[in-house]
């Protein structure tokens, strides 16, 4: 009970705010709407946890929107010259891996501060980017929406296929000796070599596991639309590590677990729908994204003082 | 670099990482004016080489200039400011807030302004001594937070305009035949240096990024130094706020929008350590003034003109010149460990 103090806070949180909504906005909880809002969440969902191991690894990465804008494009420009869609799929996650190398290489192979080296890469990529795209959207064929399935089809399809790298992930990091390898290296890195792990290789892997998870959820963002726009990643990186961080996982690494931050990416995605039921300017989201943040470091920091001697 | 360590007189003149970083800005310059000078139909000189230009660019490299000069010392004590940013955006909606709505003469709105900034830089300070919070994730929420408060109170549309005459002369005129703001911005660069290099609190600072657990140790006070630090920085973020206003006449939310890129650029690329406890402002103006000269140089480009694109391209060249320095600045490490690697083996 005490371990998981802060998931559980969260997740009462999160219970609260949809109890309020459920008595003051009923409309909340038409299914379809939330469906469209679960479903726009998803890819959100996939790079969260990507991010969630890269933290509890003691890093950080603040590049995800630049390279999920890059995927993005990327398989739209591939769809759009008629490549099979398993194909452009395998593309953006393989990009996406080689994006995230980069990173892990800097960071772990010439021990770089990740905040300064993913703050070059996410300006390089992003301007990269606009240089070769200057702002233009790309047209997808008709097939590749929804998969080729119905809207709602395709948005379970989304849901569940979310979900399941969250279980699959949530379960890893709680039982594999790989996960438990990420625990080690973020809170000691020096006593996990000492352990007999190889602290630079796990720094390395997370990162490319985080650059392939982007790649994936570019796919998935980019099947919910006809057009990919350059612009779909921007800011992302922010609503990933405040999710995370909201969700119980400590920046200074090695606590803190994917289902926090499941429950923390599910109260900042009802900040926005919440404001708009409750009749609050749509402007005061990103203030708010900020005062959430804020106040998560700030219970951990009050916690921990406390449980100092 | 503060304390002469090397007696040998032109060594220390010429050797150092200052001088390295005034030759490339040198060659720059000439590079740009060889390239980006034209002379257009009428025989007029245009681009690069003009005068016009070369104010230009101290016009344009005051504000990120000023936010790198306030990053410098936090980043001597092996810390980080995401959030100057979005605090220089906040602060120019609250400076034309004042005038605007508030009906304030321009002296009092500037000042209220500086107090707001000593007061958000005082907030970041309180997060990161007090509690003892990363100051990363401390500035991560606080940049959100000040460029939502920004967007929050203008809607997202406002824009304060119609400033008088007499302040915009602050970003637009010249004074003893410099631009004014650069006076403004050459008084803060003084300040800051004799800071960091010629008082305790200098000193102090490269004790607490060496080892913040040997400084308190020694008897400094860390957490009020490190504070002081963040302080100045958000004071130095309101001015470079001010001055952002009185140069485009207008106050806006996204205002700037993305300097704390360039500013930690320049810091780093000055050869200030981004792990702490070594840094210097000569190499931070040097950073700056390499950035400027970049970013108004390529815009005279016939190639970069042909492509309409000098944003994007200063924009991809900065984060790979920030990849550059920070790669070369852990060049000798490796290197020195790869041959005891050898040496062992």
């Amino acid at each position: 009970m005490k371990r998981h103090f802060r998931e559980l806070s969260v997740t009462a949180t999160l219970l609260l705010v949809l109890l309020g909504m459920a008595v003051f906005a009923p409309a909340f909880f038409q299914p379809q709407p939330l469906l469209s809002l679960v479903t726009r969440e998803a890819p959100t969902l996939i790079v969260a946890c990507g991010m969630a191991l890269v933290i509890i690894c003691r890093q950080i990465d603040i590049s995800v929107g630049s390279q999920f804008s890059v995927c993005g494009i990327g398989a739209g420009l591939l769809a759009a010259r008629g490549w099979p869609l398993p194909l452009v799929i395998g593309a953006a996650v393989g990009l996406g891996a080689v994006l995230g190398a980069i990173n892990g290489w800097l960071v772990a192979g010439l021990r770089l501060p990740s905040i300064v080296v993913t703050l070059a890469t996410m300006v390089t990529l992003r301007q990269g980017l606009n240089l070769g795209q200057q702002g233009a959207f790309v047209n997808l064929p008709d097939r590749v929406q929804w998969f080729g399935l119905s809207q709602s089809a395709g948005q379970w399809v989304l849901v569940l296929c979310s979900l399941a790298v969250l279980a699959a992930l949530g379960l890893a990091l709680r039982h594999w000796p790989a996960g438990r390898q990420v625990y080690a290296v973020g809170s000691n890195a020096e006593a996990a070599r000492l352990a007999g792990i190889r602290p630079q290789w796990v720094t390395f892997l997370v990162f490319v596991l985080l650059g392939a998870l982007t790649g994936l959820a570019a796919i998935m963002n980019v099947v919910q639309s006809p057009q990919v726009q350059p612009l779909a990643g921007a800011g992302l990186e922010l609503k990933v590590i405040a999710a995370v961080v909201v969700g119980g996982v400590a920046i200074a690494g090695g606590r803190g677990n994917l289902w926090g931050a499941f429950a923390g990416l599910l109260l900042l995605a009802c900040v926005s729908p919440a404001l708009t039921h409750l009749h609050i300017e749509a402007y005061w989201e990103k203030a708010i994204q900020g005062a959430i943040i804020l106040l998560a470091v700030v219970a951990d920091g009050v916690r921990q003082r406390r449980s100092e001697p | 670099m503060s304390a002469p360590e090397a007696p040998a007189g032109w060594k220390r003149l010429f050797l150092r990482y200052e001088m390295l970083l005034f030759a490339a800005l040198l060659a720059e310059w000439l590079l740009f004016h060889y390239f980006g000078t034209t002379t257009n139909r009428r025989g007029v000189v245009v681009g690069f080489g003009t005068m016009d230009r070369q104010f230009d660019i101290l016009r344009h490299s005051c504000e990120i200039g000023l936010l790198a000069l306030a990053l410098t010392p936090i980043i001597i004590t092996a810390g980080i400011d995401l959030s100057v940013g979005s605090l220089l955006g906040l602060c120019a909606i609250l400076f034309g807030k004042l005038w605007f709505d508030g009906g304030l003469p321009i002296p009092a709105a500037a000042g209220l302004t500086l107090l707001i900034g000593a007061l958000a830089g005082g907030l970041n300070a309180g997060l990161i001594t007090g509690l003892r919070l990363p100051p990363l994730i401390v500035t991560l929420g606080t940049y959100s937070l000040f460029r939502g408060l920004a967007e929050a109170i203008t809607h997202g549309a406002v824009t304060y305009t119609d400033f008088p005459a007499s302040f915009l002369f602050v970003g637009q005129e010249r004074w003893l035949g410099l631009p004014v703001q650069a006076w403004l911005f050459a008084l803060v660069a003084a300040a800051v240096w004799l800071l960091v290099h010629r008082t305790v609190f200098g000193r102090s600072f490269r004790a607490i990024g060496f080892s913040p657990e040997g400084a308190r140790h020694a008897g400094l006070p860390v957490e009020r130094r490190i504070a002081l630090a963040y302080v100045l920085a958000g004071l130095i973020a309101a001015l470079a706020a001010i001055i952002y206003t009185a140069r485009l006449g207008q106050a806006k939310a996204d205002a700037g929008t993305g300097y704390e890129l360039f500013a930690i650029t320049a810091v780093v690329l000055g050869g200030t350590s981004i792990f702490g406890g070594k840094g210097s402002v000569t190499g931070t103006l040097l950073g700056v003034a390499l950035i400027a000269v970049l970013k108004s140089g390529l815009a005279t480009l016939p190639i970069v003109i042909r492509l309409n694109a000098a944003e994007e391209i200063s924009g991809l060249l900065t984060g790979a010149l920030l990849l550059a320095a920070l790669t070369g600045s852990v060049l000798p490490k490796i290197l020195s460990s790869l041959r005891r690697h050898r040496q062992a083996g």
